[in-house]
């Protein structure tokens, strides 16, 4: 056995990243690095408000006093913020009214990478906001939603559009002073989501956003805001796969989430960016600032799988600040070969009678390290908060690493809250016993650690459920340990 | 000994009991019947003085006191003993320590001297005869590990070393073999005398055979709607609570 | 005074010069600085007791020794205990914290089949501040530790705990279990960071954390047999923390440890 084991690993070191292609499209770029000009010039090409741009320059003014955090259980090479183009946009016709005006060349990259922007995503339920680099290239059903009152649209759209949602929400949960890259997104932020749900309205269809990386060396810095009103709900989707590149490329998007009096929101990503290949060469850095504020009685479910990126540096956040608010983090961060992930959540209980439930399952295999990072706090007020951790790592192979960094912090005595951890290795056992049964250690690694994963995975819209079983198969190819 | 007088109580917005009318005198064993839900249990903690459960109405009376007036702890002092259903499983605390506060805080109430390690020892070891405990048990943690019989033979080893006025037993036959509840059983029998009460809560007759009742009265809906002798106890594991709710409704 | 009485119980010498110690037992009241080596194949108790201050203490233990440390933090102070367990050695550890203080205790398995055990409790009460850090070092494979500390916070102390298992890459085949379980009461904070950092993939490593209160239908049940809630509360604790007085690394000594918790907790 343990030759065979050998032999796959060999095979799956071999195995080439199934979405590293790069689509030849022409770009609208500006040039590299990162200045007021710069700044002023990507609100200029945005075509925003005056306000937008005084926002962005106080973003990047702050910017400028910070230094690049360290603390994180990742080794980041030094990343030169002058070496990166700020903006970039595909160049198109100004508006299109059908899909036949949609570049033929961006259509065939998006028909690569499977996303459905024909007409039968009316069939699926799903409306894709696709994001192209850093311009929305078209958005679906808009009208379907909009029966509702939903809107949802570009952010640079609702800028225009919706200026006092936007003004209202945008940074009130992540402001620019919040992380070193919050303050970068805030300052150069190219595009990316906006979602207003009115009061009491439940979103009929999945509302889903394509992220994908594409021009050389172009930074991307999405920014998504999301707003439940009072008792609406709405099931958000977040994929990602991104073309191959020899050169790291940065992403620092943010994600705001308001979940207002009684609404419930459910945020679900699968991140599949390209990892790098197996010397550790390439691949995209993940440094993404997510949060969510829950207002009495409000609801948040984080749910994420991690299998992409070079470094993934993300935690998606509670603050529970309303009464009866709840929140939720569910995580699967699979790492492979020279990729390092240190993620985790932070659930910040203020409020009274406030629940939340954390369960991370880290897989690491190959050379790379996975770090879960967690903070709980039970503020003095949050009488009766409860809080349920589970961080399970999973060790393929001897040469990765596997680590648990949660901080409990109470200061409330009405709060009960518990955190287990625990660190194991695929059995060889396990691998024996499908092995008798005829499957292949491939398989029965896959099945295995599909199995470990399964309470995350249940946890997902089931579109993707099924994709993200795909996903941790082929990134775990290689590393039966 | 024990009057209640139109007892009502809540729990949250929850009224359970709605209006409970008790009279128990010493030496009287008084048996309390009636389905699930009825409020049964809520009538014993409530005696007992459990803070979850709020009194919006009506009066008990202990001894000419108001009994309404006293914590938990004060009412147990004074002679009330509370028979769990579920007794509490407490980890790293021992039965000897434990049952040793609660006796000498107990005679501290009564103007009594704590009793010496010698007397408590003595103590222990007659009462835990009366229930057929294991003597070894008192050296483990409170119920911690205990299985069903021995958590119930626990309370009425308890209930003899505090010797209390009015016993309060809640289900204290509920899981126990039979074996276990003769044992139980006629511990509680060999407890009694003309100065103390009983009341027992229970939801079959078989405890009857053993702790023979002068009154049995039925719960249903907060209220108790049909107070017999002995034989009702008999008709009702018979006929069940039907006829006597059909009644009810019809009233 | 529990100090001398614990320092009879075990015939405890003061440390010799030079710092090597073999059988019996030995003392290091008020702290200083030292360098204490345990050799090859003794069996010592230390008994470590603390004064207003801070020091470093450095302990080697020798191939096959085994080591028993019993520290008592009953003062304003802050120590660091470092110890490093060669092949086949063992060093067990009864920790107890009473006072505000910032106790740091650093064991090294250096080699195969060295074990750690540490049994450690703080009890805070008014305006304590401790903090107690744990942390665990394998550097070579088949060793095994185990560390537990449990917390108690009342009034408005502030108890932190951090620890941290890190195991080296090729340290295979280790065995760790870390917990912290803590009770607060009043405006008291309790943090905790328990922590894994894993370079080795043939491991069974899991730690727990938990923050919670006393049992209030454990405080029922004792004052409905006629206890003051103060005594419900305070036997509750008792029951808590009793384990580590009951596994105190000093054979006799659990008395007097239950007698500086319980003095403790009588100013809950």
């Amino acid at each position: 056995m343990e030759k065979s084991t050998k032999d796959i690993i060999q095979e799956f070191e071999t195995k080439e990243y199934e979405y590293g292609f790069v689509s030849d499209i022409e770009t609208d770029t500006i040039a590299r690095g990162l200045s007021e000009d710069v700044v002023r010039l990507i609100s200029e090409k945005k075509g925003e408000p005056e306000w937008m741009l005084e926002r962005r320059l106080k973003a990047y003014r702050h910017w400028l006093t910070l230094e690049h955090p360290k603390w994180a259980h990742l080794d980041i090479p030094e990343i030169d913020f002058q070496d990166i183009i700020y903006y970039a946009a595909p160049k198109q016709k100004p508006k299109l009214n059908s899909m036949d005006e949609v570049d033929p060349e961006l259509k065939r990259t998006f028909d690569k990478l499977g996303i459905p922007l024909e007409e039968q995503m009316a069939l699926a339920g799903v409306a894709v906001d696709a994001v192209m680099d850093s311009v929305s290239v078209k958005t679906t059903f808009r009208d379907t939603l909009a029966e509702k009152g939903i809107i949802f649209c570009s952010i640079s759209e609702a800028i225009k559009e919706y200026p006092e949602l936007i003004k209202k929400y945008l940074g009130s949960v992540v402001p620019y002073t919040d992380n070193f890259y919050a303050a970068l997104n805030a300052a150069v932020f190219s595009d990316g989501s906006f979602c207003y749900i009115p009061k009491g309205v439940r979103c009929p269809m999945e509302l889903s956003t394509y992220f994908r990386i594409n021009a050389e060396g172009t930074g991307q810095f999405e920014r998504t805001l999301i707003v439940a009103d009072e008792g609406a709900y709405v099931s958000y989707l977040e994929g990602c796969t991104a073309p191959r590149r020899d050169e790291n490329q940065l992403h620092a998007a943010v994600v705001e989430i308001v979940v207002e009096k009684d609404a419930d929101v459910k945020y679900s990503t699968v991140q599949n960016w390209y990892p790098g290949d197996k010397e550790g060469k390439g691949g995209i850095y993940n440094f993404v600032t997510k949060r969510g504020i829950c207002r009495e009685g409000g609801h948040l479910s984080w749910t994420q799988v991690e299998t992409g990126s070079a470094i993934t540096w993300k935690y998606p956040s509670c603050v529970l600040q309303g009464d009866n608010s709840s929140g939720e983090f569910y995580s699967v961060a699979m790492t492979n070969n020279y990729q390092q992930a240190d993620t985790g959540t932070k659930m910040i209980h203020i409020g009274k009678n406030t629940r939340s439930r954390i369960v991370s399952k880290g897989i690491s295999a190959g050379r790379s390290q996975n770090a879960y990072r967690g903070l709980v706090r039970v503020a003095k007020g949050a009488d009766n908060a409860r809080n349920y951790s589970q961080c399970d790592s999973l060790l393929i192979g001897d040469k990765c690493g596997a680590h648990t960094f949660p901080v409990v912090d109470c200061f409330n005595p009405t709060a009960v809250l518990e955190h287990e951890a625990t660190t194991s290795k695929i059995s060889e056992d396990q691998l024996f016993y499908c092995n008798q049964r005829g499957l292949s250690t491939e398989d029965a690694v896959g099945l295995i650690v599909n199995g470990y994963a399964r309470e995350v995975l249940a946890k997902l819209p089931m579109e993707f459920a099924v994709e993200a079983q795909k996903l941790l198969s082929l990134s775990l190819e290689g590393s039966v340990g | 000994m024990l009057k209640v007088e139109n007892l009502h109580a809540s729990v949250g917005d929850k009224e359970i009991l709605k209006g409970i009318n008790l009279e128990v005198k010493a030496g009287e064993v008084h048996a309390i019947m009636g389905p699930n839900g009825s409020g049964k249990s809520t009538l014993a903690s409530v005696l007992a003085g459990n803070e979850k459960f709020t009194v919006t109405a009506g009066k008990v009376e202990f001894e000419g006191e108001n009994l309404l007036e006293y914590n938990i702890e004060e009412r147990s002092r004074k002679g009330i003993f509370l028979g769990f259903q579920y007794p509490v499983e407490i980890p790293g605390v021992t039965m000897a320590n434990f049952m040793k506060l609660a006796v000498n805080e107990q005679r501290k109430a009564k103007g009594l001297e704590p009793l010496t390690a010698a007397e408590y020892l003595k103590l222990m070891r007659e009462k835990s005869a009366i229930v057929e405990l294991d003597a070894k048990l008192t050296q483990r943690a409170v119920n911690e590990g205990f299985s069903g019989g021995e958590k119930k033979k626990n309370e009425i080893f308890q209930m003899a070393m505090l010797n209390p006025k009015l016993a309060i037993l809640d289900e204290t036959d509920s899981g126990l073999d039979i074996d276990a509840l003769r044992i139980v059983a006629t511990g509680v029998t060999r407890l009694k005398t003309p100065e103390n009460a009983t009341v027992v809560i229970t939801h079959y007759q078989r405890l009857l055979d053993y702790i023979v009742p002068d009154y049995v009265h039925v719960l249903y809906k907060g209220r108790i709607i049909y107070t017999g002798d002995k034989s009702l106890a008999l008709k009702l594991e018979k006929e069940g609570y039907d006829w006597l709710i059909n009644d009810y409704k019809e009233e | 005074m529990i100090e001398k009485r614990i320092c009879e119980l075990i015939a405890a010498k003061p440390l010799p010069e030079g710092g090597r110690i073999t059988d019996g037992g030995w003392y290091i009241g008020e702290y200083g600085d030292c360098d204490i080596v345990v050799t090859t194949g003794s069996k010592a108790i230390l008994v470590v007791t603390d004064g207003d201050g801070s020091s470093d203490i450095n302990i080697d233990v020798e191939r096959g020794a085994e080591l028993s440390i019993l520290s008592l933090v009953t003062s304003h102070s802050a120590m660091n205990l470092a110890v490093a367990i060669a092949e086949d050695a063992a060093c067990r550890m009864t920790q107890v914290v009473v006072s505000s203080s910032d106790t740091r205790v650093v064991a090294s398995l250096m080699e195969r089949g060295a074990e750690f055990d540490m049994n450690g409790v703080f009890l805070l009460v008014e305006d304590d501040k401790a903090s107690v850090t744990a942390d665990v070092n394998h550097m070579a494979s088949d060793c095994r530790s185990n560390t537990r500390v449990k917390g108690v916070a009342t009034g408005k102390s502030h108890g932190s705990f951090a620890g941290l298992v890190y195991v080296a890459p090729d340290a295979q085949r280790t065995d760790s279990v870390q917990s912290s379980r803590n009770i607060t009461s009043g405006e008291a904070r309790i943090e905790t960071m328990p922590q894994l950092e894993i370079y080795a993939d043939d491991v069974k490593c899991s730690h727990g954390a938990t923050v919670g209160q006393m049992n209030d239908d454990a405080i029922l049940y004792m004052r409905q047999r006629g206890l003051s809630l103060a005594d419900a509360k305070r036997l509750q604790i008792e029951g808590f923390v009793d384990d580590v007085v009951l596994h105190s690394v000093v054979e006799g000594s659990e008395a007097i440890l239950a007698e500086l918790l319980a003095e403790k907790l009588s100013k809950m």
